[in-house]
């Protein structure tokens, strides 16, 4: 199928993020579902039980008791060799930490998207993706998203690339509480029938439990041989580098549209500094690049998309010669005092011959929105700064009095 | 077929050799159960002794014919519930879906799962053998310990003072509860009745099916290999363990102990329950014969109804 | 060779030779036994074997029907058989074996 003949099939819609995600699971026929609402995650189980009540969604369906439960569920289902889909956000995810390493280590490849949310405490319900970036070394691919096109287009690539047999992980599409999940935009959906041309059916034989192919699953193991299916697992993760960008450049060419593979670029291709970013922040990020641009400032944008596996090369090669850098980070790494994604960036450069002054920064967190305004001040400090400046700078507006 | 053709002629599902303790009874209750369920089965085995021992394998190999996974301690209901959706999704009913789990991965921290998956009806059988802590890892308590008895987290001072000190949950009733089609207890020492028990427990197409097993530790509670069946049948006796079984709230005895042995007959078989004095038995009688009077009233009920 | 896995699975039989572990085992005393099966109800691991014969009654006559022998090569030696048996025909004996 063309490009041109998919784009014909697919309608034009308004729709949030929670939709975006659903309509991703729905045209991609997971066979079991199973999960456990939680704010904002929550209009996405509605959605598809509604799907499901209307007879559009072929698939077992259950409403469980909890998000452990969630994860559970489908890793009892994925070993019988089937396609699993589940979402959450924040506590649900720490409930569900258990199976959620566990899904990884037995090679599941479950999608799950991630509604970011902040974790208690304080208690709130807002955005930020400390849930999951807390989890990052859980074994799972994760890919951080920007608006609702993109959670609909990255759902559907998910199950391609986690069932890819050079991968075979569980895999999240991870998206802004809030700020996606409750935010209408517009959105292409495309038609069953493109996506089941894009989208095979998923066949499993590497881990199985069926009384007509009896074996064990997970039998007491030596510490020799949990090492060799670690560096199978690892090795699985860096095969998905290459695997997450195919698949990536498959779906632009049906689809019609380029999200950037593993790390998205904007305007670095003469840029002396640069900011980076994850998640929804990017859109102001641009705008105040472009604003930047126009008085003279040659700034840009790099958009880290999969943070697991961690695009080492792709980031080396789209900074190396910058004079500066700032990473704007929602979430915090506490023994650091920075961001996560600042240490993740920040190790990945070691491998260059120079050393870029770099500044990390925190910002928006508990859902604070991350203004025009601040991030204009965080090109503005990357700019003058010529330091490897090691603690956070915190990019926040005044609130006296309240 | 009788149960005897059946225990004789039935493939073993299981390694012929695996390292439980020299008697124990659940080795037989597994041995037993599983050559019932036969091939077409898929089971969990969470930590425990039964997992402990090599019943899922070791390394490369595994510990039993049929398919077989450790679930996590607290996800065996739900994974196995995992397990049938997959198998629906692919038009395979006629598999067993079965749980072979220990009393701390089922009324501890596995309740949650179990009750979710009672609930919502999930198609799966759950077998809980009940051994009365965590025995596989030196003998902690349990939600299912008996009331005084001696764990290692429980222990007894010098003077006799300790143990446990709250009452066995009773958990077969807490399941019944449920409205599950199908909940019974059973014990390794009444073979026939547990074989009935389990092949009704397969017959059931509409929901959870659950059995509790009784099973007195040897290692952990102080009890010479021998005597592992005669342990076993002293608790059915006693009234101490009473067998009975349940479809959607209608209850019924099925071993109805018309002359009970004292409850102090039962518990002097243990090591575990030596340190007790007279009040401390007056106290487990007391509460054998409140649960039996229950039970016996709540079967009356059921026939009116 | 080993087989190669991505994720952990078992394969074959793993089996620990539990009859090394005997320091006692069952003698069965055929003129008691009546073939009634118990010590095969209650066998732990499953080392008692039966299969169709001529089973002795106490008048003399003879019937088909099941016939148990023990099969030692995992018996751990426990004594349920010895204790459960009706007849007292299964009695404990010391190993040799060192």
């Amino acid at each position: 199928m063309s490009t041109h003949q998919a784009a014909a099939k697919s309608r034009v819609d308004v729709m949030n993020g929670n939709m975006a995600a659903a309509w991703g699971a729905r045209l991609s026929r997971p066979q079991v579902i199973a999960a456990y609402p939680i704010t904002p995650q929550t209009p996405v189980v509605e959605y598809l039980t509604q799907f499901f009540a209307d007879q559009e969604l072929d698939c077992q369906m259950s409403e469980v008791d909890s998000e452990h439960t969630a994860m559970s569920m489908l890793t009892g289902a994925s070993l019988t060799g089937v396609r699993c889909y589940t979402a959450t956000s924040s506590q649900g995810l720490a409930l569900m930490y258990e199976p959620y390493f566990r899904a990884s280590t037995l090679r599941l490849p479950i999608v799950m998207n991630i509604v970011n949310r902040e974790m208690i405490s304080p208690q709130t319900v807002w955005g930020g993706p400390q849930d999951s970036l807390t989890l990052r070394d859980a074994g799972w691919l994760q890919i951080y998203v920007e608006d609702n096109q993109e959670i609909l287009d990255t759902t559907i690539q998910a199950f391609k690339i986690a069932e890819h047999q050079d991968v075979l992980l569980p895999i999240n599409v991870c998206y802004d509480g809030f700020y996606l999940s409750h935010m209408s935009e517009r959105v292409e959906v495309p038609s069953q029938e493109s996506v089941d041309a894009f989208l095979p059916s998923y066949h499993s034989d590497h881990i199985l439990l069926d009384p007509d192919r009896p074996a064990a699953v997970d039998p007491l193991t030596s510490g020799y041989l949990l090492m060799e299916y670690r560096q199978k697992h690892m090795a699985a993760q860096q095969a998905a580098l290459d695997v997450i960008a195919q698949v990536h450049d498959e779906f632009a060419r049906l689809f019609g549209r380029d999200w950037g593979g593993l790390i998205e670029t904007y305007r670095m291709e003469d840029a002396r500094y640069a900011l980076v970013t994850m998640g929804s922040v990017t859109g102001a990020v641009r705008e105040v690049v472009d604003r930047k641009r126009e008085a003279g400032v040659p700034i840009g944008l790099i958009k880290v998309r999969a943070l697991r596996p961690f695009p080492l090369q792709q980031l080396r090669s789209a900074m190396s010669g910058l004079k500066g850098y700032g990473v704007i980070d929602r979430n915090v790494s506490f023994g650091w005092n920075t961001g996560i994604l600042f240490q993740e960036v920040r190790s990945a450069l070691c491998g260059l011959d120079e050393q870029i002054p770099c500044i990390p920064f925190i910002s928006g967190l508990g859902g604070e929105d991350i203004t025009l305004d601040l991030v204009g001040q965080a090109a503005d400090a990357v700019v003058r700064n010529t330091a490897m400046v090691e603690q956070a700078q915190w990019l926040q507006v005044a609130h006296e009095g309240r | 077929m009788t149960v005897m053709e059946k225990l004789a002629f039935k493939e073993d599902m299981i390694s012929p050799g695996i390292s439980a303790c020299i008697g124990c009874n659940v080795e037989l209750t597994l041995r037993t159960v599983m050559k019932i369920l036969g091939p077409n089965t898929v089971f969990a085995v969470p930590p425990g002794c039964m997992g402990g021992v090599g019943v899922v394998g070791w390394n490369k190999q595994s510990g039993a014919k049929p398919p077989v996974f450790f679930p996590l301690l607290d996800n065996t209901a739900s994974m196995l519930a995992g397990i049938r959706l997959g198998y629906n999704a692919q038009g395979r009913t006629d598999i067993n879906v079965v749980a072979f789990a220990g009393d701390g991965a089922t009324v501890d921290a596995g309740f949650q799962a179990l009750s979710g998956a009672a609930e919502r009806g999930d198609r799966i059988l759950y077998i809980c053998y009940d051994n009365e802590g965590y025995m596989n890892t030196g003998y902690q308590r349990s939600s299912s310990t008996s009331k005084w008895a001696w764990t290692s987290t429980t222990p007894v001072n010098a003077s006799g003072g300790g143990g446990k000190r709250q009452h066995k949950k009773d958990f077969p009733v807490i399941m019944a509860m449920h409205d599950i089609p199908y909940m019974a207890t059973a014990s390794p020492a009444y073979i026939p009745d547990l074989v009935a028990k389990v092949e009704k427990a397969m017959s059931v197409t509409e929901g959870l099916a659950y059995i509790h097993i009784y099973n007195p530790c040897l290692t952990g509670w102080g009890i010479p290999s021998d005597q592992s069946i005669e342990a076993a049948r002293k608790a059915v006796q006693s009234r101490y363990f009473p067998l009975f079984e349940s479809s959607r709230r209608k209850i019924r005895i099925t071993r109805k102990v018309k002359e009970p042995i004292p409850v102090k007959a039962y518990i002097q078989a243990s090591k575990k329950f030596r340190h007790l004095d007279d009040e401390q038995i007056q106290e487990l009688q007391e509460l054998t014969d409140e649960r039996y009077r229950f039970l016996e009233a709540m079967e009356q009920v059921s026939q009116e109804g | 060779m080993e087989k190669s896995y991505k994720a952990p699975m078992g394969e074959g039989i793993y089996e620990v030779n539990t009859g090394d572990w005997r320091i006692q085992f069952p003698e069965m005393d055929k003129t008691r036994c009546t073939e009634c099966g118990i010590c095969l109800m209650y066998c732990p691991v499953n080392s008692v074997k039966a299969g169709y014969g001529e089973v002795l009654l106490k008048n003399g006559n003879t019937r088909q029907g099941l016939v148990y022998t023990i099969d030692l090569s995992y018996c751990k030696g426990c004594g349920v058989c010895a204790q459960e048996c009706p007849q007292d025909a299964i009695t404990m004996k010391r190993e040799n074996k060192r």
